[in-house]
């Protein structure tokens, strides 16, 4: 669908939802702490303490009602926002928030984000560098079986790294990679070395890269095409059914080697990505539990706490913004004076207020208030200057005649194309001759940007503890050509961009990995590589009775609770779940 | 016989027009080798696994080889897997079609069943108070769009009243009859209301006019009941328009519920369709378009042969001619 459009500003749409999610990889959302730089220690709490054990039966996990007892049994039927990968295996996901949600019900990561900002072993048993962080040995937990009972070992590890270090999208997150092996001297230890320092190298094992699937099913699937959506992990429920589009069932693990979870008998994830279709299905009873980052909802379940419960993730959530084309061969979106002037033309707080009802905070850069690399002040415009854009536009014009012409590329969401129409009438303003706009089915979204077939884009990301989590987001390593698969969807390449990336890998210093962040921050407000919009607000309303879905309820192996947020903004961890009856 | 036989040669020049023309739309589609790579994660600046890819869909031969290959796949039954999901084409759409058929055949066997009453009752005091409400009550959900239909009567009677479900499930009658009904009955209701709506108003004025014939007069002089007048002799004449009506919906109610099926969550073939064109999935919207084609094609042969039977006028026609 194409057309040139013009909205009228309605003072009250009763229309509001998310920017598409994309979380693949390791999309870190959540974090205690509050503003500090704890969360950027990386190697250092990666070693599992000798003697861990799993939390007992009767053990209530740290963030549980003390007089609440986790009660076994039951099922959960939960509403996605999207249905968001297939094949299922996890080199070849495409992994958004969804996604992540099932597979952690069928997957475990080797790491998982702790309380304290930092991974720590999860179904590894310990992960270790050597001195200058090109070496990483990663340690099986001994015992654990896949669901198909397959050891899980080194062997695994190492299948399942080789995978991604092959995979499209994967394997350009972990480029630098020039060696999986098995430890000669240890059946269960995989090594990893890097071709430079790579001291945050853990954070990567704590999401799609970490899900660990078995050798044997990879095997089968690779012969038999109806096998991949039929995975087998080490996870907390073991697959049952899956129909793309329509629902995707697991069984409770008996054999979980995490004990006692899960507590569940089942879980059921449909996806519903329409987010007011997704609050009336859970108010029908059809669903138990879902999440949402609609603005309109969001204000709804706020008013309705005893009804329907909820627990609201503001924190190391992703950022919803335009994203740009920066080096698209003859794109006037190569200009930083064009980049700038959308950003001063832009009112944030207008469409925030309108679509997003308030509930998000407006964003000055990629980094939300408790990440790592917020400034109040980043040298971005908070707030709309038309004058300034139509002079920035003004300037251009003047050295390149001829009409200013842009495309600008939605989903097919009613939301979102509201947003879209507020952009035209804020770039018209400014100056732009023309303003297009797409509409793209959201399965079709990725993929287009991937390929970065696009010129403007509206999207959400970089939610993450570490910076280091968006270096394949922004790193000009993984800025392709248009026309073949890259996760640098805007297709950047500076050179100082890419030292700050790299300098921030390299460094286990707490203060220098904050400072570095924080110039990272100033040189996208300097060159407006992206218009900043809100950071997302997820919220997980759900049934009362319903309980465990605090990410600080999953207890790790060392006995450090789990970050909250789950580490992936929107999500929770399903093996923690309870229901009251 | 030779009717038949005329019919049915008329048939297959429309499966062929059909599966013909749905080939080629391939070929018509901007970048339609670029969607496909794409969606099926293929690196497109790697010739190798691009010409492979092509290769492996007969995408790189010549049109006429393409169809060749696509009929073959269609009558072998080899339909491929989608190109995200790695789903069964076959499964899919039989899939799909379970749900259209379901909802097809219910929503008319209640639009009928409002709408014959109705009509008759209208027409036999037409004019009346009750053929002015039931007219103007027709009006109102004719020009009623069934997206609101969907929207109200989920609202009241799923998220206020809790009695049926907002995501309808495609549940076996045999396994779970109460809660067959349960899922089916709300699309049902919103596909049906408007469809009898039209009946009733086609068959209405069918049955005015027929009423007025010479051989209803004959019929009353004779002292029949008023009942055998309107349903024995009044009724079977005027079902043309009504047949002819419910027959193209039973092609566009397969294919084209997509707003209700969506409203309710029932991925039926519409739906399918839709979803399959905007994700890329070609080769299930081809064999889609074509199933439904062969549905539209098939139920219009019946219809033309039942005419036969509903009126001897016709079979005299045939006869004559």
């Amino acid at each position: 669908m194409k057309h040139t459009t013009r909205a009228s500003r309605r003072p009250k749409i009763a229309l509001a939802g998310a920017a598409l999610a994309f979380g693949l990889l390791v999309a870190a959302c959540g974090g205690g702490d509050d503003g500090g730089s704890s969360g950027t220690e990386a190697p250092a709490g990666s070693e599992a303490p000798s003697g861990s054990d799993a939390p007992s039966a009767t053990e209530a996990p740290s963030g549980t009602d003390p007089a609440k007892v986790p009660m076994p049994g039951g099922t959960l039927v939960m509403g996605l926002e999207a249905e968001t990968s297939d094949p299922w295996r996890p080199s070849e996901m495409v992994c958004a928030i969804s996604c992540h949600m099932v597979a952690r019900s069928v997957y475990d990561a080797l790491m998982v984000p702790g309380e304290d900002n930092v991974p720590h072993p999860y179904l590894a048993e310990s992960v270790t560098p050597n001195d200058d962080c090109t070496v990483w040995s990663i340690t099986a937990r001994s015992g654990v079986k896949f669901h198909d009972g397959t050891d899980f070992d080194g062997a695994a590890i190492v299948e399942n790294l080789s995978r991604h270090k092959t995979a499209l999208l994967t394997g350009t997150a972990i480029k630098s990679v020039t060696d999986i092996s098995v430890d000669a001297a240890d059946p269960m230890t995989a090594v990893v070395t890097v071709e430079k320092p790579w001291c945050t190298f853990t954070w990567y094992l704590t999401g799609q890269i970490g899900y660990m699937a078995s050798p044997a099913w990879l095997a089968a699937s690779d012969a038999d095409e109806a096998l991949r959506n039929q995975p087998v992990g080490t996870g907390p429920f073991v697959f049952d059914s899956y129909k793309p589009g329509e629902s995707y069932k697991g069984v409770k693990n008996a054999d979980y080697w995490n004990q006692p979870y899960p507590y569940l008998d089942s879980i059921e994830y449909i996806p519903i990505n329409d987010g007011l279709k997704r609050r009336d299905a859970l108010k029908a009873g059809d669903i138990d539990i879902l999440h949402t980052g609609n603005g309109e909802v969001i204000t709804e379940f706020r008013n309705s706490p005893d009804e329907f419960p909820s627990l609201e993730i503001t924190k190391n959530g992703e950022t919803a913004y335009t994203l740009l084309h920066v080096t698209q061969e003859g794109s006037p979106i190569q200009d930083q004076r064009v980049r700038c002037a959308m950003a001063y033309a832009t009112d944030n707080a207008l469409v925030n207020e309108i679509v997003s009802f308030g509930v998000n905070q407006l964003a000055n850069g990629p980094f939300s208030p408790d990440q790592v690399g917020y400034l109040e002040d980043s040298g971005y415009p908070l707030e709309q200057d038309m004058a300034r854009a139509q002079e920035l536009i003004a300037d251009y014009k003047a050295e390149n005649p001829g009409e200013l012409k842009i495309s600008l590329a939605t989903t097919t969401d009613a939301t979102n194309l509201v947003i879209a129409n507020y952009q035209v009438d804020f770039y018209k303003e400014a100056g732009f001759d023309e303003v297009t706009v797409d509409q793209i089915d959201q399965a079709q979204y990725i993929v287009t940007a991937l390929l970065g077939n696009f010129q403007v884009f509206q999207w959400r990301n970089h939610g993450g503890v570490d910076l280091d989590q968006q270096y394949v987001w922004w790193h000009s390593s993984s800025s392709l050509d248009v026309g073949a698969l890259a996760l640098n969807f805007g297709r950047i390449k500076d050179a100082q961009l890419d030292e700050l990336l790299d300098a921030n890998r390299a460094s286990t210093d707490p203060a220098e990995k904050k400072q570095i962040a924080e110039d990272v921050n100033r040189l996208f407000a300097e060159q407006c590589y992206n218009i900043w919009g809100s950071y997302q607000v997820w919220m997980i309303p759900h049934k009362p009775g319903i309980n465990g879905i605090e990410a600080n309820n999953l207890v790790l192996p060392d006995g450090m609770a789990a970050l909250e947020g789950a580490g992936i903004a929107g999500t929770f961890y399903p093996a923690t779940v309870w229901r009251e009856s | 016989m030779r009717y038949f036989g005329q019919k049915l040669v008329q048939l297959i020049i429309v499966v062929v027009a059909v599966t013909f023309t749905v080939s080629l739309a391939l070929a018509a589609i901007p970048n339609s080798e670029e969607r496909i790579l794409a969606v099926q994660g293929v690196n497109a600046n790697d010739e190798e696994v691009r010409n492979a890819t092509l290769d492996e869909l007969h995408l790189r031969d010549p049109l006429i080889v393409q169809y060749g290959h696509f009929v073959q796949d269609l009558v072998t039954l080899d339909w491929g897997t989608t190109f995200g999901g790695n789903q069964e084409v076959r499964t899919a759409i039989w899939d799909g079609l379970q749900i259209s058929l379901r909802l097809m055949i219910y929503a008319q066997l209640l639009a009928l069943l409002l709408a014959i009453p109705i009509a008759v009752l209208a027409a036999y005091r037409s004019g009346g108070i009750f053929d002015r409400l039931s007219t103007t009550g027709a009006f109102g959900l004719i020009s009623l769009p069934n997206y609101v239909l969907a929207t109200v009567l989920s609202l009241i009677f799923a998220v206020r009243w809790r009695i049926f479900p907002v995501l309808s499930e495609p549940v076996s009658f045999f396994d779970a009859p109460v809660d067959h009904v349960k899922n089916f009955l709300l699309p049902t209701v919103v596909l049906a209301l408007p469809l009898a709506a039209t009946y009733m108003r086609l068959l209405r004025a069918d049955l005015v006019n027929t009423l007025q014939s010479d051989f209803i007069t004959t019929a009353r002089a004779k002292g029949l009941s008023t009942s055998r007048i309107l349903f024995g002799h009044a009724l079977r004449p005027s079902l043309f328009s009504l047949l002819t009506a419910a027959a193209v919906n039973v092609g566009a109610l397969v294919g084209g519920s997509v707003v209700v099926e969506t409203a309710f969550s029932l991925e039926g073939l519409g739906g399918k369709t839709v979803a399959g064109i905007f994700s890329n999935e070609f080769r299930l919207v081809q064999i889609t378009v074509v199933v439904l084609a062969l549905v539209y094609v098939f139920i219009n042969f019946v219809v033309d042969i039942a005419y036969g039977f509903l009126d001897p006028r016709v079979r005299a026609g045939r006869a004559l001619s």
